[in-house]
């Protein structure tokens, strides 16, 4: 018990599909989620004490009857002492996560439910969602003025990248590939119907030079939940919970442009703290969920975190060894590549492919005896590095 | 087709030096007195050593393209006539970097490191852009 007295853990996840759903109300997508997690997790709704979601980008008014206990109230919960949002933009569910653990590592909160619902496919317009992703974020005074957009964001460091460090295209279209092949596996990912190949990805439109739209992650609606409790608990309701066993983060930046290494951010140090507080290293891993709203962040996460040489994560997207199958698992939902980008969730995807791994429920793409995983996370213009070490032990 | 305006500078009031210079076509920046750092963008108090004893002082406009990339599509509304438009995060000789456009040149001549030297656009009767062009000679 010693070591399990100062820990969090994860008992329930529950996830919506990813996609365009005109005919659903955006609730649904939190309160389904949040539904599917309570269920997960095996125990009574009325046992939440702590509600934490996340914001939602597309409607004020929508984000409006979150941060207002709208998901206590339609799931009935009886016991709830507070809701309270926690956004961080796409690094939101790290911040979450390490504060719901705070919580519950001091005993402030028993059980905590973290919702996370948007509806960026269906809730705005294609040019709405330029127009959004050309503004959140980006420094109105400094960058905005001269046509910043978050295409042109990745770019920007795709460019600088591949200078240095002589990346081809192929191998980032190689990401894309890798991650298809994934969500391929997924049901809940929206591009889950046929592979995609190298040459399709570079025939694909030019956005911002050299990224392609097929490098680009999309916008769409979708959901997800999980539940934390303590790790002294947590075995007697879960079979197999998973632990949080580090956490590292970084901030960098808020203008993109002040940001002082654009093709390596502050994933070392973020990635150092989190596996020296874990115990562990990058070859501990049975899983690296990275995030990967364009295959250079994806690229970058896996060499700054020490799983390869700097310049050598393009071969291992080339190679197989990020695949089904492959010797480094990796954003084995399909990532906002494939998966589907849905605001703060896309990252919260990620952290819930990283614990139903581990939980062993991810059915056809289950990575065989999964005990460690690291997920990663980043907000605004990649203002931040968030690294989170899971496991199905305390080493 | 409607054209839609440009967005223009959110400016807040301990940047308008920066502002006012740029509109007689001059690139400034802040300098710290107390550890002699050059600041971009400006501050109200130094980010190094967090003194207040900050000068305004007048850059060579010269630097290089630390990357960048040529917008074809999707670009924000106010910008769809422009493409193809490079933007850039430039880095002064004097060590700060902003983001802006390389204008002058053709758009896919630019590459990381190309000297560049500051120009000025002018955007509206209020506003003027400090731009760069590729460095000649
Ligand atoms: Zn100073």
């Amino acid at each position: 018990m010693g070591k399990n007295a100062k820990r969090a853990a994860f008992i329930g996840i529950g996830e919506v599909p990813t996609g365009r759903f005109p005919e659903t109300a955006a609730i649904y997508h939190a309160i389904e989620s949040a539904k599917l997690a309570i269920r997960d997790a095996g125990i009574d709704k009325d046992e939440i004490d702590y509600v934490m979601p996340t914001a939602s980008l597309y409607s004020p008014a929508f984000n409006t009857e979150l941060v207002t206990c709208r998901i206590v109230e339609e799931l009935g919960l009886k016991n709830v002492n507070k809701n309270c949002q926690v956004f961080a933009g796409g690094s939101s569910s790290s911040c979450a996560l390490q504060l719901a653990s705070s919580l519950i590592e001091t005993g402030k909160a028993k059980t905590v439910l973290f919702v996370h619902a948007d509806r960026l496919g269906t809730g705005v317009t294609a040019q709405g969602g330029i127009d959004l992703f050309s503004t959140a974020g980006i420094s109105a005074e400094w960058e905005v003025p001269f046509g910043q957009h978050y295409s042109a964001i990745a770019a920007l460091a795709t460019n600088r990248y591949k200078f240095e460090t002589g990346c081809t295209d192929e191998e980032l279209s190689a990401v894309c590939v890798s991650n298809r092949k994934w969500a391929r596996l997924n049901p809940n990912a929206f591009f889950n119907k046929k592979d995609i190949t190298i040459e399709e990805v570079m025939a694909s439109k030019m956005l911002s030079t050299p990224l392609r739209a097929k490098q680009s992650n999309m916008l769409f609606d979708g959901g997800g939940a999980f539940v934390l409790t303590s790790a002294e608990r947590a075995p007697d309701l879960c079979p197999r919970p998973v632990y949080i066993l580090g956490e590292g983060g970084t901030v960098t930046h808020f203008v993109y442009s002040q940001e002082p290494d654009v093709s390596r951010f502050g994933w070392a140090k973020a990635g150092k703290k989190a596996f020296e507080e874990a115990g562990l290293t990058p070859k501990d891993m049975d899983v690296a969920e990275i995030y990967d709203s364009y295959p250079i962040y994806q690229m970058i996460g896996l060499e700054e975190l020490g799983f390869c040489e700097r310049g050598e994560a393009g071969k291992l997207f080339v190679s197989g060894d990020t695949w089904p199958g492959g010797r480094l698992p990796c954003t084995t939902n399909g990532g906002m590549l494939s998966q589907g980008h849905t605001g703060a969730g896309g990252a919260v995807a990620l952290l819930i492919e990283a614990v139903r791994q581990l939980m062993g429920k991810a059915g056809d793409r289950q990575v065989r005896d999964a005990r460690f995983a690291v997920e990663t996370a980043t907000g605004g213009t990649y203002m931040d590095a968030q690294v989170t070490v899971l496991g199905t032990e305390i080493p | 087709m409607t054209t839609i305006e440009k967005p223009v500078p959110v400016v807040n009031p301990w940047a308008k030096p920066f502002w006012d210079a740029a509109n007689k076509e001059k690139l400034v920046f802040q300098h710290c007195k107390g550890c002699d750092k050059n600041i971009f963008y400006p501050r109200i108090a130094c980010p190094e050593c967090f003194s207040d004893d900050l000068e305004w002082i007048e850059a060579s406009g010269k630097g290089r393209v630390y990357t960048y990339t040529v917008v074809e599509s999707n670009a924000p509304s106010a910008f769809v006539g422009d493409m193809p438009y490079v933007i850039a995060i430039v880095k002064l000789e004097e060590g700060v970097q902003f983001l802006s456009n390389i204008v002058g040149c053709d758009p896919h001549s630019v590459v990381c490191e190309m000297p560049v030297e500051v120009v000025f656009e002018r955007l509206n009767d209020a506003f003027t852009l400090p731009k760069f062009t590729p460095m000649q000679g």
